[in-house]
C-alpha cells in the first residue's frame, strides 16, 4: 500500500487509541471470571454462552477482514460489474451453515464439543481421519493467520505515512492482539469485535460517502466515464467467468462455513434462537459490506483511471488520500477509517489465532499428547503454541521463502476438503471412516498439486472445487462399497445424533 | 423428542431447490456476454438483475433462518424461563 500524504503523528494517535481500547476491553472480559483460564470451554468459546449481540459482531468482525476493503475495492477496479459476485458468495456462506449449523449446534451443547475435530472424532472413532483433517485445518488457518498478520503491518505503516515502519506497526499490534486474548479467551476476542465491526461498519459507509463526494454525488457519470473508456468493465461477463464465478460461490460458501473459528461460533453460542437471530442478520450483511466496498471499487475506476495491477493495488489509500484533502471532517474521518481497517483486520486474526490454539490443546495435546492434563494446563500449552505460532509466522511473513510459495497461499483450497466429512456424516448413517481418509486426502493433495502447479482453475473452475468434488465421490462410493457392521454400541451412539 | 414440532431445514428438499435456483439466478450466464445497455441510474440492465437476485439470495437465506429452523429453540427457551422463575 502507498504512503498516505494525510496521517503522520495524526494517524499514530488514532491507532494507539484503537490499541488502548482493544487492550482495555480485553481486561475486563477477562477480569472476574477465576475459572476462565481453568477450562478449555469457558477459555475458548466464552463457557458456550454468547448473547445476540456479542455472537453476531463476532461472526461479522471474523467474517469480514481489512482485507475485504483493501482486496477487494480492487478487485471491482479491475473486474468491473462482474465483482457483484462478492455480495453473493459472502452470501451463500449463510446458505451452508444452514446445512449443517441446526443438528451441530444441538450434538456440540449434548456432547460438549470444543474444536470441529471433536464432531469428527465423535463419528468416525479413526485416528486417521481426524488427524488429517487438524492438519488440514491447521494449515488452512495458519496460512489464514500469515496473510492477517502481513495486512496489519501494510495498513498500520501507510496510515502512519511510514512514522511506524511495517514492522513495528505488526509486532504492536500482535502484541496487542497476543495480550489481550491472553487475558480473555474468546470473551475478549468476542467484546473486541463489537468495537472493531462496528467501527468496520460505519467506516465502510463513511468512506462511500466521501468516494461519491468526489464524483460529484452523481454516480451515473462514473460508469458513463467507464462506458466510454472501458466498456468491457460494465458488459455481460464471458460465460468462462460466469463459471468461474459459480465455482468461487462453492469455494467460499462451503469454505468459509466450515473454517473452524466459524464452527466454533456455533458451539458457542448461548442458544439456540441467538444463533438463529444472528445468522438471519448475517444474511443481510454482504449488501451493505461487500457490496459496499465494490461500489468504492467501481467509483475508483471514474476516480483514479488508468492503474495497472500494481498499482490498483493501493486503491483504497490512494481514494483516502484525496477524500482526506476534502476538507478536516473528512480528514479524521479517514484516520479513523484506517483505523478501523486495521482494528478489522486484527479482529479476524484474533478469531483465527484463537481457533488454533484451541485445535493444539484440543486435538493434538489432551487428544494425542497428555490426556490426563489437568485443564489448566491444556487451556495454557494452546496460548503458548499460540504465541509461538504467530512468532514463526511472522518470520515466514519477513522472509518469504523464494520457493514454495504457493503453499503458504493455500486456505479454502485445503480447508474445504474437511466439507464431506464434516456435514454428510451429519446425516448419513453408511458413511465410513476409511473412505472419508481417502477422499480427504485426494481432495487436498488434488488443490493442492493444481494450485502449485500454477493452475488455481481449470476452465474456471477452482482448483478446489476440482479436489471437493472428487473428495465427494470417493467418500460416498466408497461407503457404499465397503461394508461395516456397527456394533450394538455404534448404533446406540448414532443414535444420539439423530434428532428424529 | 417430539418430531412434529421440529423444524429441520435439511429435511425440507424444497428450500434446497430454491436455494439453488436463486444461486443459478445470481450468476449472469443467462444473459448475452458483452451487452451492458440500457444504463438504468448509472447501472447496467444486468446488474440490476444480479443485485435482485442477490437481495432475493439475502432474504431468503434470512426467513429460512428464522422461520425452518426450531430443534430446540422451545425447550431451551422454556428452561431458561424457568431458571428465572426459580
Amino acid at each position: 500500500m502507498t504512503d498516505l500524504t494525510f496521517a503522520g503523528i495524526d494517524g499514530v494517535l488514532i491507532l494507539s487509541a484503537y490499541a488502548v481500547i482493544m487492550l482495555v476491553i480485553g481486561y475486563f472480559s477477562g477480569r472476574g471470571d477465576k475459572t476462565l483460564h481453568d477450562n478449555m470451554s469457558n477459555y475458548y468459546l466464552a463457557g458456550k454462552n454468547l448473547g445476540f449481540v456479542a455472537l453476531f459482531f463476532t461472526l461479522y468482525a471474523t467474517q469480514y477482514s481489512g482485507n475485504t476493503i483493501i482486496g477487494y475495492a480492487p478487485t471491482a477496479y479491475r473486474t468491473g460489474f462482474a465483482w457483484l459476485q462478492s455480495i453473493t458468495f459472502m452470501t451463500i456462506i449463510i446458505g451452508v451453515y444452514l446445512l449443517f449449523a441446526p443438528r451441530l449446534y444441538v450434538v456440540s451443547k449434548k456432547l460438549n464439543f470444543i474444536t470441529p475435530a471433536d464432531w469428527i472424532t465423535y463419528r468416525f472413532k479413526s485416528k486417521a481421519v481426524t488427524i488429517l483433517a487438524v492438519l488440514l485445518m491447521l494449515w488452512g488457518l495458519g496460512n489464514y493467520l500469515l496473510e492477517q498478520l502481513v495486512a496489519i503491518g501494510q495498513a498500520a505503516s501507510s496510515l502512519t505515512g511510514g512514522t511506524i515502519p511495517y514492522q513495528v506497526a505488526v509486532i504492536a499490534f500482535v502484541l496487542v492482539m497476543l495480550i489481550y486474548e491472553w487475558l480473555g479467551g474468546m470473551k475478549a476476542v468476542a467484546f473486541t469485535d463489537v468495537m472493531q465491526g462496528l467501527v468496520l461498519m460505519v467506516g465502510i459507509v463513511v468512506f462511500l460517502g466521501g468516494a461519491l463526494y468526489l464524483v460529484g454525488g452523481n454516480f451515473t457519470s462514473a460508469t458513463e466515464f467507464i462506458a466510454n473508456t472501458e466498456p468491457a468493465k460494465l458488459g455481460v461477463p464471458e460465460m468462462m467467468t460466469s463459471v468461474n464465478w459459480l465455482s468461487m460461490i462453492l469455494l467460499v460458501g462451503f469454505g468459509a462455513a466450515i473454517y473452524p473459528h466459524a464452527v466454533q461460533r456455533i458451539f458457542a453460542a448461548e442458544s439456540e434462537r441467538t444463533l438463529k437471530r444472528s445468522f438471519s442478520r448475517m444474511a443481510w450483511m454482504p449488501p451493505i459490506t461487500t457490496g459496499l466496498v465494490f461500489v468504492i471499487g467501481i467509483l475508483g475506476i471514474a476516480l483514479i483511471p488508468n492503474l495497472n495491477e500494481a498499482g490498483s493495488e493501493q486503491l483504497v489509500g490512494l481514494m483516502a488520500n484525496e477524500i482526506a484533502g476534502i476538507n478536516g471532517f473528512f480528514y479524521w474521518v479517514m484516520i479513523i477509517f484506517f483505523g478501523a481497517i486495521v482494528a478489522a483486520i486484527v479482529s479476524t486474526a484474533d478469531s483465527v489465532l484463537l481457533s488454533f490454539s484451541s485445535i493444539v490443546s484440543n486435538d493434538i495435546y489432551s487428544r494425542f499428547i497428555n490426556p490426563n492434563a489437568p485443564e489448566r494446563k491444556k487451556v495454557m500449552v494452546g496460548k503458548v503454541t499460540g504465541v509461538l505460532a504467530v512468532g514463526v509466522l511472522l518470520w515466514i511473513a519477513w522472509y518469504p521463502p523464494a520457493t514454495l510459495y504457493e503453499i503458504f497461499v493455500l486456505k479454502f483450497e485445503l480447508l474445504v476438503q474437511v466439507f464431506p466429512a464434516f456435514v454428510l456424516g451429519l446425516y448419513w448413517k453408511r458413511m465410513a471412516a476409511q473412505p472419508v481418509f481417502w477422499g480427504m486426502l485426494a481432495g487436498a493433495v488434488i488443490a493442492g498439486v493444481l494450485t502449485w502447479t500454477g493452475h488455481k482453475t481449470v476452465f474456471g473452475v477452482h482448483g478446489g472445487v476440482i479436489g471437493l468434488a472428487a473428495n465427494f465421490l470417493i467418500a460416498v462410493v466408497g461407503s457404499y462399497l465397503v461394508t461395516v457392521e456397527a456394533t450394538e454400541e455404534e448404533k446406540e451412539e448414532l443414535k444420539k445424533i439423530d434428532l428424529a | 423428542m417430539d418430531n412434529k414440532s421440529i423444524k429441520e431445514p435439511i429435511r425440507k428438499k424444497w428450500i434446497w431447490i430454491v436455494l439453488v435456483l436463486i444461486v443459478l439466478g445470481n450468476v449472469p450466464w443467462y444473459m448475452p456476454a458483452g451487452s451492458y445497455e440500457p444504463l438504468i441510474l448509472g447501472i447496467p440492465y444486468w446488474a440490476w438483475i444480479i443485485i435482485g437476485f442477490s437481495l432475493l439470495l439475502c432474504g431468503y437465506l434470512s426467513w429460512a433462518t428464522l422461520k425452518q429452523w426450531n430443534i430446540v429453540e422451545d425447550a431451551e427457551e422454556a428452561e431458561k424461563r424457568g431458571e428465572l422463575n426459580d
